[in-house]
């Protein structure tokens, strides 16, 4: 804190100490806007470094303090008659500022730089820069440089004055800024496009502001590549200044903005974890969580050392988190004693508390436990409607397997038996033989008759249409053989899971069934799909309705719905989804 | 009359066959599948085609998709599906694109070969099969409000063999009675429904049959 106080007062002072000359060396000597917008931009990039670097993460703050640092080189290269060392040093700092820049666009507002694309970006950004600044360290020398303006003396790393090495180094320098330029502009750009919403509501002033400085900076570079006679007197390259640093001022106060935002939330999720550790409620940790980090898509879940598992809070099995790279979320676990007791799915972009494992693990204790338990449960239950549900599909198949073999075999046969007794009874007739044709023609009627029942029992057991037509036409069968008026109202042609399909005939069936034995004259069946639940619900005139069926109960109970009677009128509802 | 049988069943197969030529039919060819039966046709050119309902691969509704392509493609062919189930979902969905030349049986139905000979007949004439069981089914469905108790007796009796596909002129010598009297008893039954399709087109087997399952 107090070396940084110290570098902003010296860039205040020195550099403007020396011998007053005529002469301009910085772009602030030229004119009064260009000297307040330097100031601005380099002292708030300094304040916003400080601001940021308070935060117990410190690595934007430190990023930030040395792009403030690092602006102000080219005002100690203008130190007129100062330190050599200073002025040397401020001579190389423009492509290291602008590579602090990248480095910024890419760990905003974490001061992390989350993906491998990411670290390469930096990491071949700085290399550029390093690439650039020391090649004009050791090899430029500003006596050689008849455009000299900041310095013409001296440069303290020389190892050898050559002209020809001066002047290519003099013309690589804008390809040099101009390329560390375009990279924060594409950084900003991919970063922004991939974001998610309320990442990137959270990510645009620091980004936006980035982008700005990258524009900036390449309109700087082109200008110097076409017109390699700096002048800070020309209004061009005086404007193209202003715009610089007042883009830098824009970054500066993004940094702020997000560094804000970051204590912000370290400090909703203290309160969040103190109100945990005093009242913990019950469910809703989740929301709590994702609303103390503003991150609506963060998720909690629940580890279950026994079924070595997660489990969300519903008690729904979920995948084991891990980050994918580059897809954008972050895990961090949260431990208690080593173990880990539930992990935070969330948004990479948005959250950056460290330590928030360990804070809510501790805070929490009571609220992740009771939750835990809770997912336990669930997940216990979850896993016991799943096996009922196998149960009924397993019969069910059983079920079809009897119907289609009766229909393929037994049924089959009769038939092909009938057409025989048939040929056989027209043989015989044909050749005189009435005894036989008598014979042969009640034989064939007695097929027939066997048929019928076949049908029937086939049907009962699994109806054939059901599975291969749907609800509509088996409930439209149902209704057709009723021993009393059916009416059926809002059945759609939608095909369902067949196990659902089935509980929805089943239960119609038995309404069916029941309002015949209770006297009724008819019944109203009405079959809708209401929020991912099928609603069946039939309606008689008969006498007082008993409870449901056993059976019809432990059927749909097992697809996760339930059966109702009231007085006169059966419900079902059946999740569908 | 030549035609083309198309029934997975060995045994019902051959049972079929006899029966058509034993009435005289003249039988082309023998398929196993849909895909034999299509083929079947392009070569030997049938007048009808018998087909069961379920056949290779799935078993369920073959012969409801093989009906559909032949009408597209062979509209001068009749289509008589063969079926195990007392289903007027499936007779519906034979009918509901173009009801001319199909024929939906209950397989029991062609143990006579009067009725299939009948049927097959009918077809060529251009007229619509439907089972009189499955025609009973719905007539005898039981309605809360049954529109079906404005018809006298004799309107009910033409109603079914309506809904069964006959044309008024088999109506007519079905129940001995001439053909204006029948055409009298549709215009009289249409109005009474309140079914507003032409009583004389080709499409009112599907119209009665769609009231029916409806109401």
């Amino acid at each position: 804190m107090l070396v940084v106080l110290a570098y902003a007062i010296a860039a205040l002072v020195l550099p403007g100490s020396g011998p007053s000359t005529a002469s301009v060396t910085t772009y602030g000597d030229a004119s009064m806007a260009a000297r307040t917008s330097d100031l601005a931009a380099g002292l708030g990039l300094l304040a916003a470094g400080l601001f940021a670097a308070a935060e117990p993460r410190r690595r934007l703050g430190v990023l930030t303090i040395l792009a403030g640092v690092t602006w102000f080189g080219p005002d100690w290269e203008g130190w007129n008659h100062g330190l050599a060392l200073a002025v040397s040093l401020g001579a190389v700092a423009p492509p290291i500022f602008l590579a602090l820049v990248v480095d910024l666009a890419l760990s905003l507002p974490t001061g992390r730089v989350n993906s491998r694309l990411g670290q390469a970006a930096a990491v071949a950004t700085y290399t550029l820069a390093a690439v650039a600044a020391v090649g004009r360290a050791l090899f430029r020398d500003p006596i050689l440089d008849p455009h000299c303006w900041r310095n013409c003396i001296d440069n303290s790393f020389l190892v050898r004055s050559e002209l020809g090495l001066t002047r290519t180094i003099d013309e690589l320098w804008p390809g040099a800024l101009a390329s560390i330029s375009v990279a924060v502009v594409l950084v900003a750009a991919v970063r922004m496009a991939s974001a998610s919403g309320p990442a990137r509501r959270q990510l645009w002033p620091g980004l936006g502001a980035a982008a700005l400085v990258g524009v900036a900076a390449s309109a700087y570079a082109s200008t110097l590549w076409h017109k390699p006679l700096e002048d800070p007197h020309s209004g061009l390259f005086s404007s193209l200044f202003v715009a610089f640093s007042l883009s830098v001022v824009a970054l500066a106060a993004g940094i702020g903005w997000s560094a804000g935002r970051t204590r912000r939330t370290r400090t909703s999720v203290a309160r969040l974890a103190r109100e945990l550790r005093e009242a913990p409620q019950l469910g809703g940790l989740q929301a709590a969580l994702a609303a103390a980090l503003s991150d609506p898509t963060l998720e909690v879940l629940y580890w279950l050392p026994d079924a070595q598992r997660f489990v969300d809070a519903a008690g729904k099995q979920a995948q084991r988190p891990a980050p994918v790279p580059g897809n954008g979320r972050a895990v961090t676990p949260i431990t208690r004693g080593g173990e880990m007791i539930a992990a935070v799915v969330h948004d990479a972009n948005l959250l950056d508390v460290p330590d928030l494992g360990r804070e809510i693990g501790s805070a929490a204790r009571l609220a992740v436990d009771n939750e835990r338990l809770q997912a336990e449960v669930l997940a216990q239950l979850e896993a016991v409607r799943t096996s009922r549900a196998r149960i009924v599909e397993a019969a069910d198949e059983e079920r079809r397997r009897l119907e289609r073999n009766l229909h393929d075999g037994a049924q089959q046969r009769l038939l092909a038996l009938s057409y025989q007794l048939r040929l056989a009874h027209a043989d015989a007739e044909a050749d005189g033989e009435g005894e036989l044709a008598a014979l042969l023609s009640s034989s064939g009627a007695e097929s027939q008759a066997a048929l019928d029942e076949l049908r029937q029992l086939a049907q009962g057991i699994y109806p054939a249409v059901l599975i291969e037509a749907g609800l509509e036409p088996a409930l439209a069968g149902l209704a057709d053989t009723a021993p009393l008026p059916v009416e059926l109202a809002g059945v759609s042609s939608k095909r369902y899971p067949p196990t659902v399909e089935t509980a929805v005939y089943l239960t119609v069936a038995e309404a069916i069934d029941d309002a015949a034995a209770r006297d009724a004259t008819f019944v109203h069946v009405d079959v809708r799909e209401r929020d991912d639940r099928l609603v069946v619900e039939a309606r008689d005139d008969g006498e007082q309705r008993g409870a449901p069926p056993i059976e019809l109960s432990d059927r749909v109970g097992a697809l996760g719905g339930s059966v109702q009677a009231e007085t006169t009128t059966l419900r079902a509802e059946i999740p569908c989804a | 009359m030549r035609v083309v049988v198309a029934e997975d069943d060995l045994l019902t197969r051959q049972g079929i066959v006899h029966l058509l030529q034993q009435a005289g039919i003249d039988v082309v060819a023998q398929a196993e599948d849909a895909e034999a039966l299509l083929r079947h046709i392009r070569l030997a050119r049938p007048d009808a085609v018998i087909v069961d309902i379920r056949m290779p691969p799935t078993h369920t509704d073959e012969g409801l998709a093989a009906a559909r392509t032949i009408r597209s493609d062979h509209p001068d062919v009749g289509v008589l599906v063969l079926s195990k189930y007392i289903e007027p979902s499936y007779a519906l969905r034979l009918l509901e694109d173009q009801p001319e030349r199909v024929g939906y049986l209950l397989k029991e139905r062609v143990f006579d070969a009067i009725n299939l000979v009948d049927a097959l007949r009918r077809l060529a004439d251009g007229e619509t099969v439907v089972d009189p069981t499955i025609v009973s089914r719905l007539l005898g469905r039981r309605r809360r409000i049954d529109p079906l108790a404005d018809l006298t007796a004799r309107e009910r009796d033409v109603l079914g063999q309506l809904a069964e596909g006959l044309s008024n002129r088999a109506i007519a010598s079905r129940l001995f009675v001439t053909e204006r009297t029948v055409e009298a008893h549709v215009t009289q039954i249409f109005q009474k429904l309140g079914l507003d399709a032409d009583p004389d087109s080709h499409r009112r087997v599907l119209a009665v049959l769609t009231y029916l399952r409806a109401n």
